[in-house]
């Protein structure tokens, strides 16, 4: 699908050489960041910085002019003001360059016929001149495999989810929470105005590209909604997409009610156009890394039947009480444990203090030691009543009865579990007063692919959005 | 009253429906009394009578409006009291005549209208008629086309969904049915770009079948 965009975005997400305009050797501007950046990251090919003060960045020299540069350019960032822009395009036609990214802001987000009017011309230029546009107002690519990193150098691993953002704060967010979670990116993209390649060619593109497997995406709007309909219908087909949008309004509460045309509000048309195309949709930021998160770590869903391990340790019982009220009420259901595990449950931590039907509190194993609290985990993982186990790590609980050491062992058990067990187990981590420990062991976690999250709420809601996305795709 | 060259009658749109195998309760014009008479004879009683005017949009609040009509006097004396105040309400209103069709038993009432959306192009909404789409507009929308599963889908999501399962003795309405008119309804409006809206309200869903009740559709 889409196969014929791989070889067109090569030189976007894969170029050999960037030139970057409003490069200075004197003042720090944010073309002298990116060409600093680019270097420091890495990046493979060759780099040219372009500015009108002459002199040197590092060891590259700074070139007055676009055509001066010696070799070919695949990419250009524009960091100039839009004062420039329609001649820069005429540079890039001369050059051959095939994409040029504006940071440059000050168009049609203005609201004024000038900055829309000189939209039109750049594209009509880009055009004449077979250049494509990214932007402008955006901060443009972000691909960790070939060293391109984002604004102000954030670069994280290389991995499996792909973005498209329209806002550049929270395509950086996106990749700052995915940098301290695990969420590893194959390449993200903000767009801004999106006046030529918007987000339809970019999910076009990461639907195609065989390193990406899911695609998140943060949208405000559309300059083609049936294009943009469409193109999430198929891409949707073939990759998880979860999509947020932006700018929701409470239009359709105010509409006038006895005509169609009023009952027809924005928020619920982008709500009914994204689940008919088979998207999943999120609310948040929140919600959006997290189902990126649990489709990374998991692959595919399993089913929404959870079996519930509530508590540890001490105070297990309300939040037992609490995790199954959470799983409930974010779609998950939750099966009693078969009559075995209860039997093999009751032997090993007794019948008194704990709750040992779904939810299970298995407060009073710390009685009688790791072994035997391992072994009851063990048991609730092995019933075949649940599809997915989420086990609740109260740390600021745990760590003064098991120390240190305990916890340690308790969390290469999840690992070994996860492993050996062929059924997801989700941790969740409720944050508190030991936050320390608390982040380690979420990084030790998620660094071997257990998904971790910091509420039950919030772990069930992904749990139930993983699996949505596939009964939907079956479903068809 | 909502002035509007583009509002086709009731009687036109339910022909353009029917011709694109949408169900309808058929309706016929009557210029005069006596033609009303002589429709609702050939239609069979009971009957209902409405207002025709490309000016008068909500057909009930002028007095347009008569349910009921049991023999041929009823007919009359509606034909009558309807053109009266339809003109007493609206008295630049051009008047056609009056509409005659046929009083569909009742059924469970639901409605399925079509508006343009600005990005998206024609949208279709379903809702229970009444007072939970217009008090708690539980309605859902979808983007034309709208294939049999989005149709199911968006009949599905309304919150008053069981209302249509059938409770307190009233019959279920039957869902397939449902699907297929909204499937027909959005293969309409793809073939007519153009419709700039279209209202099937209320449509009668009955156990075995789901037919427009009242229709209207507006021009571009």
């Amino acid at each position: 699908m889409f196969e014929e965009k791989l070889k067109e975005f090569e030189p976007i997400f894969y170029p050999k050489s960037i030139a970057v305009i409003g490069a200075s050797a004197t003042s720090i501007k944010v073309g002298s960041l990116w060409v600093v950046d680019l270097r420091s990251a890495g990046f493979p090919g060759l780099i040219y910085p372009v500015g009108s003060s002459g002199g040197r960045i590092g060891d590259l020299e700074i070139l007055p002019s676009l055509r001066l540069i010696p070799g070919e350019v695949d990419y250009v960032i524009v960091a100039v003001p839009r004062q420039s822009a329609l001649e820069l395009l005429d540079d890039c036609a001369a050059k051959n360059v095939k994409a040029v990214h504006f940071f440059t802001a000050g168009f049609s987000e203005t609201d004024t016929q000038q900055g829309r009017k000189l939209e039109e011309q750049m594209l009509e230029k880009a055009r004449q001149g077979n250049v494509r546009i990214i932007g402008p107002n955006c901060i443009g690519v972000y691909c960790p495999e070939h060293r391109i990193p984002l604004l102000m150098g954030i670069l994280g691993e290389d991995g499996s989810v792909g973005f498209i953002s329209q806002s550049g704060g929270i395509a950086t967010k996106l990749v700052t929470i995915g940098i301290a979670r695990h969420i590893n990116y194959s390449k993200g993209v903000s767009f801004g105005n999106g006046i030529d390649l918007d987000a339809s060619d970019f999910l076009q593109y990461l639907a195609a590209d065989p390193k990406t497997r899911v695609i998140g995406a943060y949208l405000e709007g559309t300059r083609d909604g049936a294009c943009l309909f469409n193109t999430m219908k198929e891409v949707a087909k073939a990759k998880p997409l979860v999509v947020w949008k932006g700018g929701r309004t409470e239009a359709g509460a105010q509409a006038a009610l006895s005509h169609t045309g009023s009952l027809t509000s924005s928020a619920a048309i982008w709500s009914a156009m994204l689940k008919q195309a088979g998207t999943i949709e999120v609310h948040s930021l929140e919600e959006l890394t997290d189902t990126l998160l649990i489709f990374q770590q998991l692959g595919r869903g399993r089913g929404i039947r959870a079996a519930i391990i509530g508590g540890l340790a001490d105070g297990g019982g309300g939040n037992s009480v609490a995790a199954g009220d959470a799983c409930m009420e974010n779609g998950l259901k939750i099966p009693p444990l078969s009559f075995e595990t209860k039997q093999e449950l009751s032997k090993l931590v007794g019948e008194v203090g704990g709750i040992l039907c779904n939810p299970v509190d298995l407060s009073q194993a710390q009685f009688r030691g790791l072994a035997t609290l391992f072994q009851a985990i063990d048991s609730v993982v092995r019933d075949t009543v649940s599809d997915v186990v989420l086990i609740q790590e109260d740390i600021e609980i745990l760590l003064p009865i098991y120390s240190r050491k305990g916890l340690e062992e308790i969390n290469e058990f999840f690992i070994e579990l996860a492993k050996r067990q062929n059924k997801p187990v989700i941790v969740v981590l409720p944050p508190g007063s030991v936050e320390a420990e608390r982040l380690q062991i979420e990084q030790k976690l998620l660094a071997a692919s257990i998904p971790v999250f910091c509420s039950m709420e919030r772990a069930a809601r992904a749990i139930y959005r993983l699996n949505q996305y596939y009964c939907w795709q079956e479903a068809k | 009253m909502v002035k509007s060259q583009n509002l086709l009658t009731e009687v036109e749109s339910k022909e353009l429906l029917k011709k694109a195998g949408i169900p309808v309760v058929e309706a016929k014009l009557a210029r005069s009394k006596k033609e009303a008479i002589s429709i609702s004879r050939e239609m069979g009683f009971p009957v209902v009578l409405k207002i025709s005017s490309p000016d008068v949009v909500h057909k009930s609040d002028s007095g347009g409006v008569r349910l009921g009509l049991t023999n041929a006097t009823q007919v009359g004396k509606a034909y009558s009291q309807i053109t009266y105040s339809v003109k007493q309400a609206y008295p630049e209103a051009q008047i056609d005549g009056v509409s005659v069709q046929t009083m569909a038993p009742p059924g469970v009432e639901v409605i399925v209208g079509m508006s343009k959306d600005p990005q998206f192009g024609p949208v279709l909404m379903f809702g229970l008629g009444g007072i939970l789409v217009e008090v708690l507009k539980d309605v859902s929308f979808r983007i034309v086309p709208v294939t049999e599963r989005d149709a199911r889908e968006m009949i599905k999501e309304i919150k008053g969904y069981p209302v249509l399962q059938g409770y307190r003795g009233q019959k279920p309405a039957s869902i397939p049915a449902l699907e297929q008119l909204i499937v027909k309804v959005s293969q309409f409006v793809e073939k007519n770009p153009q419709i700039k809206e279209l209202d099937l309200n209320p449509i009668f869903a009955y156990p075995d079948k789901a037919v427009a009740v009242d229709a209207r559709i507006i021009l571009e």
